[in-house]
C-alpha cells in the first residue's frame, strides 16, 4: 500500500504529470510528421533525461513513445504517409476513410484503439513484469545466452526485410561490443591503445548517429522528392467514438490488444510488427463485412491502433525485467536506464518498487491524454505540416549532437555519432538492418559473458546448456527464431 | 550492383582486419575459460565473413541496382546530401575551436540555405534563438559543459554559460 502512496506521489506531482504531457504531446506530434518516427522523437528526449530522477526520466521516455506510436496514425489517415512504421497498417483503411468524409471518425478510432490498447497493456505489464522477474531470478547465464540469442533471432528473422543481411548487421553489432576492456579477464581488446575505447563504444551515440542521424540525411536525399501539396483540407474535428460503437467493435479492441501485448513481449519484435499481423488477422475474421477492408472499414483502423500501442506495455516487460528490448524503440529507453544509473534486469523490480507502479500510471494518465493530444494535433495538423524541414532537419542535428556530446561531455562520442550516421545511411541503403546493428551489439556483452561464464561455471564444459532444462528450451526456441523464415518458406510451398 | 559489391569488399577488409586483430589477442593461462578474450570475436568474426559471402554471392547473382545518391553529384538531391554531411563534418571539427554557441549558431544559420531556404529574417532569429536555447538549456540548466572553443571564443563563452 504504501508503495502504491508512493507511486501516486512520484507521478501525480506537477513536475512529472507536465513531462507526461509535454512527452505525450510531443509524441503525438513527431510521430505525425513523416520524417520524424518514435524512436527519433525519444532519441531528441534523451539528452534531456540525463539529470533527471530516474522515474522522471522513465514516464518522460515512456510517454513520448505512446504518442509517438498513435500520432503515427494522423498523417496515414489524412495523407496516406504513416508518421511511424508502427502506422503502415492504419493507412489501408484509415485513408479510405478520410477520403470518404469520415477523416473525423477514422481519427477518434485511432485515438480510442490506441487509448484502449495502452491501458491493455499497462494492465499486463503491472501483472507480468513481476511474474516474470521472479521467474527470472533462477536465471543463469545459460539462460541469459538462450535469451540473448532469441532476442537476436527475433530481429533477424520477424522484424527484417532481408535475414542474411540482418544476420551480419547482428554480428557487426556484436562485433563492436567486444570493443573494450574484456570484463572477464579485464584483457583489453581493439582499443588500438586509444583510452576513449577502453570502455567500449557508447551504443547510444551509436544509436544517435544510425537512427536519428541518418533518418535526417534519409530525408535530406527525398527533399527535391518531398510532396509539396502534403496539406489538409483546413482544420479537422476528432469524432470520438460512442460506448455503443466500442460495445459492437469489442473482439476487435481485445484482440488486437492481446496480439499487441504477446508481441510487444517477445524480444525485438515491437509495435510496426503487431500492428500489421492484428491487422492480418481483423480482415481474416471479418472478410464479408461492409464497407470492405482497404474501402475504410473501421476494424481497419481498430486492430492496428490497439496493437500498437498495446505492444508499448508488453515491450517494457522484458526491456526492465531481462534487460533484453522488447522493441528497437525500447532499446532506447533501455539505454536510458543505464544512463540514468537503474540496471535492467530481474532484481530491478525489487529495488526499485516505485518505478513500475509509476511507469504503469504514467501510461494511464498519458493514453487518456492522448484524447485532448490527439484532438489538439488533429485541429493543427495543416500548420505543423508547414515546419520548413531545412530547419526542423538541422535543429535535430543540434540537438541530437549536443545529446551524443553529454553522455560523457566527450568529442569521441560525437565523432563516433558521425560515423555511425554514415554506416547507417549506407546499412538502410542496401537493406541492412540498423536496429539488428544495434541489438547486436546492446546485446553483445550480455551474450559473450553469459556464453563464457557459464563454461568457466562448467569447468570448461558447454554441458550446462544441455543439462539445464529451461536453458535448453530457450535455446531450441533461439533456434527456431533463427531459422523461422525458412521453416515458413517450406511450410508454404508445401502447401501451394 | 557495383557499389554493393565495392560496399561489400570494405565490409570484408573490415572483418578480415578484426579477425587477425581478434587472433593476436594474447591467450591467458585459464584451463576453464576455454573461449578466452580471443575466442568469441573470432567465432563472430568468421560467422560474420561466412555470411558475407553468402550476401555477396546473392549480390552478384541478383545483379540489383542500387541507387546511392551520395556519390552522384550530378543529381541535386547527391549534392545536397554530401554538402550536409560535410557541413555537419564542419560543425563537428569546429566545436574544439569556435566552441558550441558559435559553431552551433553558424551550423543552424547555414545549413539551411544549403537547402535553397531564403526567408533571412526567419533564418535568423531561428539560428540565434536555437542555439541560444541549446546552450542556456543544456550549458545552464544541466550543467554540461558544452565545449568552448579556444582563445577569445573560450573567453566570451564564459559570459554565456
Amino acid at each position: 500500500m504504501d508503495i502504491i502512496l508512493q507511486s501516486i506521489d512520484a507521478v501525480f506531482n506537477p513536475l512529472t504529470l507536465t513531462l507526461i504531457v509535454i512527452g505525450t504531446l510531443f509524441g503525438i506530434i513527431c510521430g505525425s510528421l513523416p520524417g520524424l518516427s518514435s524512436s527519433m522523437a525519444i532519441i531528441l528526449c534523451l539528452p534531456f533525461t540525463y539529470s533527471m530522477d530516474p522515474i522522471s526520466a522513465i514516464v518522460l521516455l515512456v510517454t513520448v513513445y505512446l504518442g509517438g506510436a498513435t500520432g503515427g496514425s494522423i498523417s496515414a489517415i489524412l495523407l496516406k504517409t504513416p508518421g511511424t512504421p508502427e502506422a503502415i497498417a492504419t493507412t489501408f483503411d484509415g485513408y479510405p476513410m478520410a477520403q470518404n468524409g469520415m477523416a473525423g471518425k477514422a481519427l477518434g478510432l485511432a485515438v480510442t484503439a490506441s487509448a484502449f490498447g495502452a491501458i491493455f497493456s499497462a494492465f499486463v505489464m503491472l501483472m507480468a513484469a513481476p511474474l516474470l522477474a521472479n521467474a527470472a531470478l533462477s536465471f543463469q547465464s545459460a539462460e541469459y545466452f538462450g535469451l540473448g540469442l532469441i532476442g537476436l533471432g527475433c530481429i533477424t528473422s520477424i522484424g527484417a526485410k532481408n535475414q542474411m543481411k540482418a544476420i551480419l548487421a547482428v554480428l557487426i553489432g556484436l562485433m563492436v561490443s567486444t570493443i573494450g576492456i574484456d570484463s572477464i579477464n579485464g584483457m583489453e581488446r581493439f582499443a588500438f591503445g586509444q583510452p576513449f575505447l577502453l570502455n567500449g563504444i557508447n551504443y547510444i551515440s551509436v544509436m544517435i548517429g544510425a537512427f536519428a542521424i541518418a533518418e535526417v540525411y534519409k530525408n535530406i536525399e527525398r527533399y527535391y522528392q518531398r510532396d509539396t501539396n502534403l496539406r489538409t483540407e483546413g482544420k479537422i474535428a476528432m469524432k470520438l467514438m460512442s460506448f455503443r460503437d466500442m460495445a459492437k467493435m469489442w473482439d476487435t479492441f481485445l484482440k488486437g490488444s492481446i496480439l499487441g501485448t504477446l508481441i510487444g513481449i517477445i524480444p525485438a519484435a515491437g509495435g510496426s510488427i503487431a500492428s500489421l499481423i492484428a491487422y492480418g488477422e481483423a480482415s481474416g475474421r471479418h472478410k464479408g463485412e461492409k464497407p470492405s477492408f482497404g474501402d475504410g472499414n473501421p476494424r481497419g483502423i481498430i486492430a492496428p491502433e490497439s496493437s500498437n500501442n498495446a505492444a508499448i506495455g508488453g515491450s517494457m516487460v522484458p526491456t526492465m525485467v531481462l534487460g533484453i528490448p522488447g522493441s528497437p524503440v525500447a532499446a532506447v529507453i533501455m539505454a536510458s536506464f543505464l544512463i540514468i544509473g537503474l540496471t535492467p534486469g530481474p532484481l530491478l523490480i525489487r529495488e526499485q518498487p516505485i518505478l513500475l507502479n509509476a511507469i504503469f500510471l504514467a501510461m494511464i494518465a498519458s493514453a487518456l491524454l492522448l484524447f485532448i493530444g490527439g484532438r489538439f494535433v488533429t485541429s493543427q495538423f495543416a500548420h505543423i505540416l508547414k515546419l520548413p524541414y531545412p530547419l526542423l532537419g538541422t535543429f535535430i542535428v543540434a540537438l541530437a549532437l549536443v545529446g551524443a556530446y553529454s553522455l560523457k561531455n566527450s568529442y569521441y562520442d560525437v565523432f563516433i555519432m558521425f560515423i555511425f550516421s554514415l554506416v547507417g545511411y549506407f546499412f538502410d541503403k542496401f537493406n541492412y538492418s540498423n536496429a539488428a546493428l544495434i541489438l547486436g551489439l546492446i546485446l553483445g556483452d550480455l551474450i559473450e559473458n553469459s556464453l563464457r561464464r557459464q563454461i568457466i561455471v562448467g569447468e570448461g564444459s558447454l554441458m550446462g546448456f544441455v543439462t539445464r532444462p529451461l536453458a535448453l528450451a530457450i535455446i531450441i526456441v533461439a533456434i527456431i527464431a533463427f531459422i523461422w523464415p525458412a521453416i515458413s518458406k517450406r511450410l508454404k510451398k508445401n502447401k501451394t | 550492383m557495383a557499389i554493393e559489391v565495392i560496399f561489400n569488399i570494405i565490409l570484408g577488409l573490415l572483418i578480415v582486419f578484426y579477425l587477425f586483430e581478434a587472433m593476436q589477442l594474447p591467450n591467458i593461462d585459464n584451463t576453464v575459460d576455454v573461449l578466452g578474450a580471443s575466442g568469441f570475436p573470432q567465432i563472430i568474426g568468421i560467422l560474420a565473413l561466412l555470411v558475407l559471402l553468402v550476401i555477396s554471392y546473392r549480390v552478384v547473382r541478383e545483379k540489383k541496382v542500387v541507387q546511392i545518391s551520395l556519390f552522384n553529384v550530378r543529381l541535386q538531391e547527391g549534392r545536397l546530401l554530401l554538402v550536409n554531411i560535410f557541413l555537419l563534418a564542419g560543425y563537428i571539427a569546429l566545436l574544439s575551436i569556435l566552441g558550441f554557441a558559435v559553431s552551433t549558431l553558424l551550423y543552424l544559420f547555414i545549413a539551411p540555405t544549403s537547402f535553397g531556404y531564403s526567408k533571412w529574417r526567419l533564418l535568423t532569429f531561428f539560428s540565434v534563438v536555437g542555439s541560444l536555447v541549446l546552450v542556456s538549456v543544456f550549458g545552464s540548466v544541466f550543467y554540461v559543459p558544452l565545449p568552448r572553443g579556444i582563445g577569445l571564443f573560450r573567453e566570451l563563452s564564459y559570459l554565456v554559460y
